[in-house]
């Protein structure tokens, strides 16, 4: 029996760290010997530059738009570090148009041009800020990503996003098998940081993943196009995402997430020390 | 009817909607583009996926009498055809480029852009695209007509206010006493509604009033509606549809308007409707009464005739009937049968989905068809429900039972031997070129086919 690919869905709130958590975990994994794809569905494309050491990628999207109907996999399909597959869906200019649309398209034609191979253990989709329509929680929706993790941090309103991101996926979990697989801190220095998100991560039923200390090497290798783990495997945050992908790949943990009320997140906040 | 019926006892009776609708009795809100059709001139530009353009003409004008079109219309408007790609990258270049195209090739004198379903979702700015246009000096505007947002009723109104707001503009000068906008029947959808402008256009004239015709066949295109904000009132003869309009007319021009919810049928009716819109223009009466007696003494002259088959010919006539129309035909055909030829009604349904808060006054109507007849409504949008409702809740008498309605209704009609008047869309099995079953010259044509049909004949 073909064994199942893991297909995996990355949300949180825009500006969070997805796009970088999702590639240095995802270049863990490759590491690791696994087969991974990754497929950028965020309109500003930049979800595989730090794989394939810079925004080299044509987007689906444009491709279609430039080129027509028949696209060839090997235009939108590029390899990128140890093998990892990249795939920008890509969107409309900022203000025209329908990005959550495009995300269906373009998914609709990775399908059809067969970029779910048997071989491959994982697909991550990357998704942008939050599930705002139909098109958002497309990878999410059934027969795609089945698990889910929320990026957040310390900080107010990421904590709001990925409360109310809960919410999307209670909806979709209850017509098929999506469960949200935890939440990844990416830490803002925050006070307290990793009692309140471990608070949250309870309240919402689910665990608190794997905490990423804030560490200015991410940035750094960020400006040399590369992940941690490709710029400096021998560094300190480099191990933690290599965790991080351990933690993913043995993960058995997947629940449908109980979002809170308002009322109930603002307390949490002030008992961890939010709203002085 | 020996029991008088009390008319406050009948309550208006909510059914419940399944979400589908099996057998439709109206098109959608970008259908609207056949109201453009009913102005001289007019050249709608639909916005919207294929297909859409077609099936909205098969609604309004080919199923519904095989009325054809006027102007640049048919099934051959100028559509965007939208596609994927212009849903994910936005659809203005599409458009620039249709609306380019249609003003080289289309002569008119009022273009209107009417943006369907998939636009409309994703937010195009099609404003700023007409403007392009217009700023250029072409006479065109642009009307947010959704599929969503309701039927082609929705759409007239919507279509009627963009061309409104953005080509006749703001005024503030003088009014022209004894001049009327007249907002009457919605073009193509109603299916005699040429004819039926016509014989109003007719007897309003007669009247002594100076008619500004909007749509329809004696219509003079733009110059008519560039001179809307100068006339004394409006007058609205529409059971709902065109009430959002002269509200808004009253506000923007200072406009008062006569709300005339009946379509007036017979002499008794539409003399009652010349008395009232004379009184309410304030214009000498002289003229109208030597018209309304002219009219009247025309009208007896051939009810005489009819009325000797009507008292000889006791075999085979009708005597219950039902009516299966939208708003407007299905209450003046219901009081003119119920009043003035004394057949029973059985079965009102009204088809044209009227928006709720419009209901109630709807149902009103129903109260006093004749004297000590009522009835209650029905409101159904579906063609299959009707049917079902027909055999679940009418049961016609010995005689041969009379059915104003749609094609729709052909099957329940075969199955109890009943006689079925096409009336209201869709139609497929008569053609309407110029006919009205409305006003003095309407009333007897509606008896001559309700009864050539009894006769036999078709």
């Amino acid at each position: 029996m073909a064994k199942e690919i893991r297909q995996i869905a990355i949300y949180g709130k825009g500006g969070i760290g997805k796009s970088t958590t999702t590639q240095n975990l995802t270049a863990g994994l490759a590491e690791a010997g696994k087969n991974v794809m990754v497929v950028g569905c965020d309109p500003k494309a930049d979800s595989t530059r730090l794989l394939l050491g810079g925004l080299a990628q044509r987007t689906v999207l444009d491709t279609l738009r430039e080129e027509g109907e028949d696209l060839e996999l090997d235009k939108i399909l590029k390899v990128g570090f140890k093998g990892t597959r990249c795939v920008e869906s890509g969107g409309p200019e900022p203000g025209v148009g329908c990005a959550g649309r495009g995300i269906i398209t373009s998914i609709g034609y990775l399908e059809r041009l067969g970029a779910y191979t048997e071989d491959l253990d994982y697909v991550f989709y990357d998704v942008l800020g939050d599930v705002v329509c139909g098109g958002f929680a497309m990878p999410i929706r059934e027969g795609k990503a089945k698990e889910i993790y929320i990026v957040a941090s310390g900080e107010m309103m990421a904590l709001y996003a990925a409360n109310n991101i809960s919410k999307g996926i209670a909806r979709y979990a209850k017509q098929g098998g999506v469960r949200l697989g935890g939440i990844i801190c990416n830490s803002r220095n925050v006070d307290r940081e990793l009692d309140l998100l471990k608070a949250f991560s309870a309240e919402l039923g689910t665990q608190l993943i794997h905490f990423v200390p804030r560490d200015n090497i991410v940035q750094r290798a960020e400006i040399r196009k590369k992940t941690v783990i490709d710029f400096d495997p021998e560094s300190a945050q480099a191990e933690v995402y290599r965790q991080l992908a351990d933690a993913i790949e043995h993960n058995t943990q997947f629940v449908i997430p109980k979002p809170m009320t308002q009322e109930r997140l603002e307390e949490i906040l002030v008992e961890y020390g939010l709203f002085d | 009817m020996s029991d008088k019926i009390n008319p406050q006892k009948l309550k208006l009776v909510k059914r419940p909607k399944n979400g589908s609708i099996t057998n439709p009795y109206y098109g959608c809100t970008v259908g609207a583009a056949y109201s453009v059709l009913g102005i001289k001139g007019g050249v709608p530009i639909a916005n919207c996926g294929p297909g859409c353009m077609y099936k909205q003409f098969f609604m309004q004008s080919f199923d519904n009498g095989f009325q054809g079109s006027y102007g640049a219309g048919g099934g051959n408007l100028p559509s965007a055809n939208v596609q994927e790609n212009d849903v994910v990258f936005g659809g203005l270049k599409t458009l620039d480029n249709l609306i380019k195209s249609s003003l080289a090739v289309i002569k008119g004198d009022l273009y209107v852009v009417l943006t369907g379903c998939s636009g409309e979702l994703i937010g195009d700015d099609v404003p700023s695209v007409v403007k392009k246009y217009r700023d250029k000096g072409y006479p065109i505007v642009c009307a947010d007509t959704g599929g969503f947002k309701g039927t082609n009723l929705t759409g007239h109104e919507i279509v009627v206010q963009s061309i409104i707001d953005q080509f006749v503009g703001d005024y503030d000068g003088e009014k022209t006493p004894g001049l009327v906008n007249l907002w009457f029947e919605t073009p193509y959808y109603n299916q005699n509604w040429r004819g039926d402008y016509e014989e109003i256009v007719r007897i309003l004239r007669g009247a002594g009033l100076k008619v500004n015709i909007l749509f329809g066949p004696e219509n003079e295109g733009v110059k008519a509606w560039k001179k809307i904000p100068k006339a004394q009132f409006n007058l609205i003869i529409s059971s709902w549809v065109g009430l959002e309009t002269v509200e808004k007319l009253k506000e923007k021009y200072n406009q008062p308007y006569l709300h005339i919810p009946v379509l007036p049928i017979g002499e008794e009716a539409t003399t009652a409707f010349i008395r009232k819109v004379v009184e309410y223009a304030g214009i000498d009466k002289k003229k109208s009464e030597k018209f309304i007696k002219r009219e009247a003494e025309l009208y007896y002259y051939y009810i005489e005739h009819f009325a000797e088959f009507f008292s000889e010919y006791w075999f085979g006539l009708p005597s219950e009937f039902a009516v299966i129309a939208n708003s407007d035909y299905a209450i003046a055909y219901t009081k003119f049968l119920a009043d003035q030829i004394g057949l029973i009604p059985k079965k009102t349904i009204v088809t044209d989905n009227p928006p709720e808060k419009y209901r109630a006054a709807l149902a009103e109507e129903y109260k006093h068809l004749s004297d000590g007849v009522a009835i209650e409504p029905d409101f159904v949008e579906d063609g299959y429900t009707v049917q079902q409702i027909l055999e679940k809740e009418v049961t016609f008498g010995p005689g041969v039972p009379l059915i104003i309605g749609t094609t729709w209704e052909i099957d329940y009609a075969r199955d109890h031997g009943a006689l079925l008047l096409e009336s209201s869309s869709p139609t497929t099995e008569s053609l309407v070129v110029n006919k009205s079953y409305i006003g003095y010259k309407g009333a007897l044509s509606f008896i001559e086919h309700i009864y050539s049909a009894t006769v036999g004949g078709k």
